[in-house]
């Protein structure tokens, strides 16, 4: 449907308002991961700075301030180094006078504080929790882009009985609120010696995810049947038509799997904080989060973790946007 | 049984067995022992102790446990519908075919794809009383002296609502796919009738989007009463300040894994099951009246 | 031919996505080498972070380097949270050794996942209960047993920033000494500007809530001591305690209103902006100017707030009180019962506890280093604790006074956590006093009487 200009000129205004809206915690995160500690909590009533700011130096690497009271109010000065009675001494081009922290402020000029990206790589062991991050993330788009195609072809396209019950008890089990089988799954998992390992995260995946059967089970459907039958005539066995035939076939749809098991995973939270205890094992997101409750309000580092586990999920949403619109409108237009 | 029926039993019991398998293990086996622990005290280092129906009853009398539902039905009741709204609202404009589509798309999607966790992180200092961007816009473009947001019980729940709204865009694209189904012709109907653009949002969009409404709606409805990672980042666990963000599902895992009372624990979650159930279900009854399933 | 091919690939961009990968054991060429010395690796698991945790692995180091030992110790941090080693010990993965906050201590031994340690005590004079002081041994006594090692112990006193005493026109060495004028200096201290409050004289409940503390300052019983069942419902002193922490939130239904009352959303732990170990920290920043600390604010303020002007005296208690000091929890070192290498595990503890010939214990190195008191009166008593005069007003207070602890008790993290949740329905909901006292009472005992039957243990 072509819209009449007035209405697209209406449409843009609020899209745009909007973007901004959804775009400006983008902006804040990054902006806050770049200011030092001194000025990311502004003083009370001055407005939120979006271009980080840096204290003003001069040649010898002392901070240049202005005076609020006193005699030389509104003038500049430098720093010196010296301190009495924790009064600060300023030196106005030779004349000194002293001062408390209230009666001046720093001097700002534009500049980026990168030491936050550095105190949160050092608080955090990254590269490794990076690595078990990832590990996890491709042992589960593996197992689960595996056992959700094998599942699917059976409910899609093998006749047998009781497929019915059997898939119908799989649409079930995704009404199922995870609670109910968290704290039975823990005391599984116990008896197998698995608590303080990987296994917990990964082995589950290898068993079918409810929603990627369900979401293969609606693509398989639209494959014409006579390819199989034809398949079959050549003396193809099932699982041949199924890697042969079907798998090929399917390629957006198992990509879609892989990528929403992968995003999926990168974020997981409840999951890795229970069954993972070795902080070497940690993954990003936990990581995270036991940073953040042993330095609460650290915003600058906690700015900067944050950025970092999010970029690498925006850039893969850059490359694959259209197998992810895809994906998302055929999960839900078939439900 | 014919050979190709008793063949085609095999294959598919075949190709089925990972699901199978682990349905056994990891869903019925648990289900079952869940039932079973929560007539139990239960702690996971020593043995169950059968205990009837004494933690339901304990839970009718738990002010918390009230406190916690009351909180998850508040935030399941405003943020549903509100995202619904809200993505629905994104979505028709994103079909009035403007220009640069794809990048405003890209723009509302991405909130939805960022860990939990970052994005709770992040929001807990966007909202910060003190030094936060909400607070600081606000004071500066309209002098207002904002709320404690998260740091007071009367605005923390709403600021959850808030924060939800900033991720409808994974609804939003399900619904520009809806959009994208409903026939011009009806449209151009409409127009002949001499509606306007609000007459025929009413009767003809809005009722050729109703199965994918109802869709998002069942959706949200099982993702909010399981609400948890979000609150937990943000409180420390805790469910701060005076409980007014302890969620149903963050309530439910202080018992289990803080205190160890997993028999309580699963009392809980069957409750909790029950009343997703009972909103699902009632969805679905009402839904035979408001959705209209059209090309079928 | 062309599918052929397309899953070899994938498969083998796989396999080699996975070698790389592939959690290595994580072991470091230290622990490398330790195994192939033959060695036995123990974990142990530290609460601390930060700086305070490199304290405890540089012991440790030096633990590992000592020439013909046969064991080596692997530091994990794990943070304070309780559920960590919660799922651990009930999981079946704990650590060979583990500190942890007392408050959870008797929790855990009840359900038997501690060793009992009086057999290894016996071993060392220096492990005897005479050393320690008397609060930190009844930490970790519980049901006939000791279950753990304490490490280090806190106590809170007042610190008062001078300068903000100065602009207010108050004697900067003089802080309050009773709880009137605990008030009063609040009102002079509490700076407004522009409608927004600059500077809080005293908030109770920063940096955090501390409503546990002023129950038993003021005097109150929070526990039986015959029955060790919460006993805080009828007590007078919690009840006045209460009502005083409360006094200090507004209430926006009460038209007459205290002077120093302030909004409790803004001023709750965190809330005030700043990251508790840095410059932004409230009290450095300048934003509040009497707070009830603990002893590690010696060593924080110097590193973070050098400029600070800042005084220490004991917390003013109600009159007629008897003097108490306030020393709830002891930062304790436990075996878990499923602990793989006990014998290993107590060969560390005993150097980590022992003198070294001819100088200090490890442990009291420790606590030098994280500035908190070592919980034996020799150790406390040492030269480089009492030569810092401010420090010296901690270590006397513990040193002189009865210390208000939080006894071992199935279910003394759960009433420490009842007390901070009905600390906010008082403040926030303004829920009268002796109706939170009789609920957090009612909840607590439950608790306890539940643990106690599923422990298969006798209740005293």
């Amino acid at each position: 449907m072509a819209s009449k200009p007035k209405v697209r000129y209406v449409a843009h205004f609020w899209l745009i308002a909007a973007s901004i809206l959804f775009f400006a915690p983008f902006l804040w995160m990054v902006s806050s991961s770049l200011k030092s500690e001194a000025t990311i909590i502004p003083k009370t009533g001055q407005p939120p700075q979006w271009i980080p700011h840096v204290d003003k130096l001069d040649a010898q690497g002392r901070r240049c301030v202005i005076m609020n009271t006193g005699p030389f109010k509104g003038k500049s000065g430098v720093e010196l180094e010296a301190q009495e009675e924790s009064q600060h001494v300023i030196d106005f081009n030779g004349q000194t006078v002293k001062a408390w922290p209230e009666d001046f402020d720093v001097e700002q000029v534009i500049g980026f504080e990168w030491e936050n990206y550095k105190t949160a790589f050092g608080m955090i062991d990254f590269t490794n929790n990076l690595r078990n991050t990832l590990f996890i993330c491709v042992l589960c788009v593996i197992g689960t882009v595996f056992s959700c195609s094998t599942v699917a072809y059976s409910f899609a396209r093998i006749p047998w009985k009781g497929r019915n019950v059997c898939f119908i008890l799989v649409l079930a089990t995704m009404m199922l609120p995870y609670q109910v089988t968290l704290i039975p799954l823990f005391a599984v998992y116990r008896s197998l010696g698995w608590v303080g390992t990987f296994k917990p995260l990964i082995v589950p995946a290898f068993f079918g995810v409810p929603f990627y059967i369900f979401l293969l089970r609606q693509f398989f459907m639209t494959i014409p049947q006579d390819m199989s039958a034809a398949a079959r005539i050549d003396g193809c066995n099932e699982f041949g038509i199924f890697a042969r035939i079907i798998l090929p076939l399917s390629k957006p749809a198992m990509a879609t799997t892989a990528l929403f098991t992968f995003l999926f995973e990168w974020g997981d939270f409840l999951n890795p904080l229970i069954y993972l205890q070795d902080d070497r094992q940690y993954t990003l997101a936990v990581a995270l989060q036991q940073f953040q409750s042993s330095h609460e309000s650290a915003w600058g580092p906690l700015m900067a973790m944050s950025t970092v586990i999010t970029i690498p999920i925006v850039v893969i949403f850059f490359l694959t946007q259209r197998t992810f619109i895809q994906g998302i409108t055929m999960t839900g237009l078939k439900g | 049984m014919t050979r190709i029926e008793r063949r085609n039993l095999r294959n598919g019991l075949l190709f089925a067995s990972p699901y199978i398998i682990g349905f056994l293990a990891f869903t019925l086996y648990p289900l079952l022992m869940s039932v079973y622990y929560s007539f139990c005290q239960y702690n996971v280092i020593s043995e169950p102790i059968w205990i009837g129906l004494d933690n339901f009853r304990e839970l009718a009398r738990d002010n918390d446990f009230w406190t916690a539902l009351y909180n998850t039905l508040f935030y399941t009741v405003f943020s549903v519908p509100l995202s619904l709204a809200f993505s629905v609202a994104l979505a028709l404009l994103l079909n009035q075919k403007v220009k640069g589509m794809s990048v405003y798309r890209t723009v509302f999607f991405l909130p939805t794809i960022v860990p939990i966790v970052a994005s709770s992180v992040l929001w807990l200092w966007v909202l910060n009383p003190e030094g936060g961007l909400v607070n600081g816009m606000l004071k500066q473009c309209i002098g207002l002296e904002g709320p404690g947001w998260l740091a007071s019980p009367d605005w923390s729940k709403p600021s959850l609502v808030l924060m939800s709204l900033w991720s409808v865009g994974g609804a939003m694209v399900i619904f520009l796919a809806g959009l994208a189904d409903v026939p011009t012709e009806l449209y151009e109907v409409a127009e002949l009738d001499g509606a306007g653009p609000w007459g025929k949002f009413l009767n003809v969009t809005l009722p050729m989007i109703t199965l994918t409404i109802l869709f998002n709606l069942v959706m949200g409805l099982i993702n909010s009463f399981q609400y948890f990672t979000q609150v937990f980042v943000m409180t420390g666990g805790k469910g701060t300040p005076d409980n007014s963000t302890l969620v149903y599902a963050l309530y439910l895992y202080q018992n289990s894994f803080v205190y160890l009372k997993m028999g309580y624990a699963s009392a809980m979650a069957w409750m909790l099951f029950m009343v997703i159930l009972g909103a699902t279900v009632a969805v679905l009854i009402s839904s035979k009246r408001w959705v209209h399933y059209h090309g079928e | 031919m062309k599918t052929y091919l397309f899953w070899a690939l994938g498969a083998i961009a796989c396999a080699v996505a996975l070698v790389v990968l592939w959690p290595q054991e994580a072991q470091t060429p230290e622990e490398r080498k330790a195994l192939g010395d033959r060695r036995t690796i123990i974990t142990y698991w530290d609460r601390h972070t930060g700086h305070e945790a490199e304290a405890r692995k540089a012991l440790i180091d030096e633990f590992n380097a000592l020439p013909g030992n046969k064991v080596y110790v692997r530091t994990v941090i794990i943070g304070s949270r309780v559920e960590k080693l919660l799922t651990a010990i009930a999981g079946g993965a704990p650590p060979d050794v583990c500190s942890l906050g007392s408050s959870v201590l008797a929790q855990l031994a009840a359900q038997g996942c501690f060793m009992p340690i009086e057999d290894e005590v016996a071993k060392s004079s220096y492990l005897s209960q005479s050393n320690f002081l008397p609060h930190a041994w009844s930490l970790v006594s519980f049901d006939g047993h000791i279950w753990a090692i304490p490490t280090t112990t806190d106590t809170y006193c007042l610190l008062w920033n001078k300068n903000a005493f100065r602009r207010a026109g108050l004697d900067p060495e003089v802080p309050p000494k009773t709880i009137k004028e605990i008030e009063e200096f609040a009102v002079k201290l509490t700076v407004k500007k522009g409608g927004q409050i600059e500077q809080y004289g005293f908030v109770p409940w920063q940096p955090w809530i501390q409503t546990y503390m002023w129950g038993g300052l003021f005097g109150g019983k929070w526990f039986d001591e015959k029955t060790m069942l919460a006993s805080c419902a009828n007590d007078p002193e919690i009840i006045k305690a209460f009502q005083w922490v409360q006094s200090f939130a507004i209430n926006p239904k009460k038209s007459e209103q205290l002077p120093f009352a302030v909004d409790p959303g803004l001023t709750a732990q965190n809330k005030l902006g700043g990251q508790y170990q840095s410059a932004n920290n409230p009290f450095y920043s300048g934003k509040v100017a009497m707070i009830t600390e603990g002893e590690w604010q010696c060593t924080f303020i110097p590193k973070y707030a050098p400029d600070l002007d800042w005084g220490v005296a004991p917390i003013p208690q109600p009159e007629g009180v008897p003097p108490l000091c306030f020393a709830p929890e002891c930062v304790v070192d436990a075996v878990p019962a499923g602990s793989r290498h006990p014998r290993e595990a107590w060969e560390f503890l005993h150097w980590f506890y022992s003198p070294r010939p001819g100088g200090t214990s490890p442990a009291s190195d420790y606590n030098f280093a994280i500035h908190n008191v070592p919980p034996r009166r020799d150790e406390a008593m040492q030269d480089r604790f009492i030569s810092d005069p401010k420090f010296k007003v901690f270590i006397n207070e513990l040193l002189s006074k009865p210390g208000i602890i939080l006894p071992p008790s199935p279910a003394a993290q759960y009433l420490l956590d009842k007390v901070e949740n009905y600390h906010e329905k008082m403040t926030f909901g303004w829920l009268p006093a002796e109706q939170a006292a009789q609920e957090i009472e009612d909840l607590a005992n439950t608790e306890i009487r539940a643990a106690w039957k599923l422990s298969g243990r006798k209740q005293p």
